[in-house]
């Protein structure tokens, strides 16, 4: 290495706090001696400020952090004990599983419990339906609707099994107007749940397939209209489904009836 | 299956860190979609890792598990990129001066230095181990020790390599119209 190159060496360090007292020292000593050793570190700290200014940290994705906070979410909110705040939904949630204990104690608890419960469960539904119908319009604003982008169920569904907990049902809706877009994942109670997007015409549908044991997967009224956006709950024997979307509810409600029965056991279902 | 204290090591160390991960990534990568499969393929290596042992420089630890995911990512999904890894003596000949005395112009050179679409492109030309370690050092904001440790190279390397990416940046800046 040359005299030079070492030199060269000395000022990036020294630009990096990398230097101790004493190579300070003889490298401040240096540029008083030499001006061209001074303006080569000027030029050298202008080009690692422009680098610092215009390669800045970037904020990772919402999508991303969802994903791998749900690696080591945790299984159960600890005992009452616990002084950690917890997100609302999440606390809503853990009360009415303890209410649901308490409910089966006794008979007498049980007529009180449930009558909590039920308020209980509302908020939480409230809770969750209100985080996917903000996923929606989030998705609409920023147009990116889904991840992955496919009209092919067998695309879709290795998509979302791969991402989600739970093995998303896909629904072809295509002769009853209604096109799978493709897929994306949604995060509930800090779980991936596969959502399913469909088309009509301008208006999107997102179907989002939650375990039936969620707080607030099941229950709330057939339609709801939540920030302006329409909310369609409905269960059956394995997932609860919440369906978020812009079109009119009899056009939603329609889209309900044409999945349900696209769900059906094959035996009751049309032939498709 | 991760145990709770896994879990929580990786709650305490990993998301606070997304940020820097996803741009280590998406530098080493040149992509915002593959940056993510990246991250969170490291995510998964880290909380397999926490589940045994505990950590105590989670920033240079986690990112030299991202650098590690990016490397397996490129070399399975773009094995062209690689070429340079396989032979650093060429690099190492590369000249650590900036070309200051091929005709300076330091005010030609202060314009470039506005333009951060010319120098994003610079940084995103450099070869892969130049890459890194600028990224690591200007970005992530590691120290010369850390970056040694997380792309397990001698302190001396990481300083020369560090030195090289500037003084190649800079004739690139000063270079290209």
């Amino acid at each position: 290495m040359t005299e030079r190159d070492e030199r060269f060496l000395r000022l990036n360090a020294a630009l990096d706090g990398e230097l101790d007292a004493m190579a300070s020292l003889e490298l401040e000593r240096d540029m008083r001696v030499d001006p061209a050793f001074t303006a080569e570190y000027g030029r050298l700290a202008a080009l690692r400020d422009a680098v610092r200014r215009h390669a800045a940290r970037e904020t990772a994705p919402r999508a991303l952090a969802d994903r791998v906070a749900a690696l080591a979410a945790p299984v159960a909110p600890p005992g009452p004990a616990s002084a950690a705040p917890k997100p609302f939904r999440q606390r809503v949630w853990f009360d009415a599983r303890a209410l649901a204990l308490a409910a089966s104690v006794s008979a007498v608890s049980f007529a009180v419990g449930a009558g909590l419960m039920t308020l209980r469960m509302q908020g939480a539904a409230d809770g969750v339906a209100k985080g996917l119908v903000s996923d929606f319009a989030r998705a609409e604003i920023v147009g990116q609707p889904f991840d992955v982008a496919s009209s092919d169920r067998h695309t879709v569904k290795p998509w979302l099994a791969a991402r989600a907990t739970v093995s998303a049902e896909i629904a072809d809706l295509a002769q009853e107007g209604f096109a799978l877009e493709g897929g994306r994942i949604a995060v509930v109670d800090r779980v991936p749940a596969p959502t399913l997007v469909y088309r009509k015409r301008e208006h999107l549908i997102a179907v989002t397939e939650l375990p039936t044991t969620i707080a607030g997967a099941r229950g709330g009224r057939a339609i709801e209209t939540i920030d302006g956006f329409h909310v369609a709950r409905w269960s059956d024997a394995n997932m609860s489904y919440i369906a978020v979307s812009d079109i009119d509810e009899k056009d939603l409600a329609a889209f309900v009836d044409a999945f349900k029965q696209a769900l059906k056991p094959a035996a009751e279902a049309p032939t498709r | 299956m991760i145990s709770e204290l896994g879990q929580r090591r990786f709650r305490e160390i990993v998301p606070p860190l997304l940020d820097d991960a996803y741009t280590l990534a998406k530098w080493l990568s040149q992509s915002a979609t593959d940056a993510e499969d990246i991250v969170q393929d490291a995510a998964l290596r880290a909380l397999k890792a926490l589940e045994t042992a505990a950590v105590d420089r989670p920033k240079p630890w986690f990112l030299a598990i991202v650098r590690n995911a990016a490397m397996t990512w490129i070399a399975r999904n773009r094995p062209k990129t690689l070429a340079y890894a396989g032979d650093l003596s060429d690099l190492d000949a590369i000249d650590m001066r900036q070309g200051e005395d091929d005709a300076p112009d330091p005010e030609q050179a202060l314009i470039a230095l506005e333009d951060g679409e010319r120098v994003r492109r610079a940084i995103a030309a450099l070869p892969s181990p130049y890459l890194e370690t600028l990224v690591m050092r200007d970005v992530n904001g590691l120290s010369y020790r850390e970056i040694a440790a997380a792309t397990d190279a001698p302190i001396g390397t990481v300083m020369s390599r560090l030195a090289r990416a500037r003084a190649l940046l800079a004739k690139t800046l000063r270079a290209e119209p």
